[in-house]
């Protein structure tokens, strides 16, 4: 379930109420490098799981390979379980964590 | 063994190319991912269950359930059409998934994190490595 993150509470007096603003942060889908994948594999991947076009797909693969990590997708809790079933499902090292 | 182990046709199948030696490498790999699916005793098992949020002890029951019915689909359809000659797309899908959780688990079973340690391994391990790794060229090349 999406945590909810304070963001401003407004408390000037007694009697004026409370402004609360929440914001809800949203889950990252990160997948992590490994010594063996092939990169074409996680290209082909990446477009069939997200229906990236080749070109985003090829630039997170190499941010996976160059950086050892990608974050991959972001948005809703129940999404990014999702996509990150999906991803270890096609044989690929992921998580999901929320976003600072 | 042929450069080209799976070859798109014009009518959108994909040809698998592999010879008697090449299919049964495949079997073993599905096989072995059918079994660990199932066992948890099996060296790949922790592999096809890592965590999908690490910053909980336990993962979402439901999501964990998905994961489990969705390799067990791909594995059982892999397993399904390991004889025939072409694959239709979702057929190829199943393999490409089923032998990257095959790969996968193999370095994860073997310790295998980084690229130093894949070099020091054992040759037996680092050829299965390198068939499934052409395999995946091949069959990723073809979709």
């Amino acid at each position: 379930m999406p945590s909810l993150k304070p963001l401003r509470v407004s408390d000037q007096t007694q009697t004026e109420s409370s402004v609360v603003t929440l914001t809800e942060r949203s889950w990252n889908v990160v997948v992590w490098d490994d010594p063996v994948t092939p990169m074409s594999v996680v290209v082909v991947i990446f477009r069939r799981i997200f229906g990236y076009p080749n070109n985003k797909a090829t630039q997170l693969m190499l941010t996976v390979h160059h950086e050892g990590r990608a974050i991959v997708w972001s948005g809703s809790l129940e999404r990014a379980q999702g996509y990150c079933v999906k991803l270890q499902v096609a044989g690929l090292l992921c998580t999901i964590e929320q976003d600072s | 063994m042929a450069s080209r182990l799976f070859v798109r046709r014009r009518d959108g199948r994909i040809e698998v190319r592999l010879n008697d030696a090449g299919r049964e490498i495949a079997r073993e790999a599905f096989g072995h991912v059918l079994a660990a699916e199932t066992d948890p005793t099996h060296e790949w098992h922790a592999s096809l269950n890592g965590p999908i949020d690490p910053s909980h002890d336990v993962d979402d029951p439901l999501a964990t359930f998905n994961r489990q019915h969705e390799v067990s689909s791909n594995v059982e359809l892999a397993v399904a059409t390991l004889g025939e000659e072409f694959l239709n797309d979702a057929e190829a899908w199943a393999w490409l998934c089923t032998l990257q959780v095959a790969l996968r688990a193999t370095i994860t079973a073997k310790g295998i994190l980084t690229s130093d340690r894949l070099e020091e391994t054992d040759d037996t391990t680092r050829d299965y490595i390198q068939t499934l790794q052409a395999f995946l060229f091949s069959l990723a090349d073809a979709m």
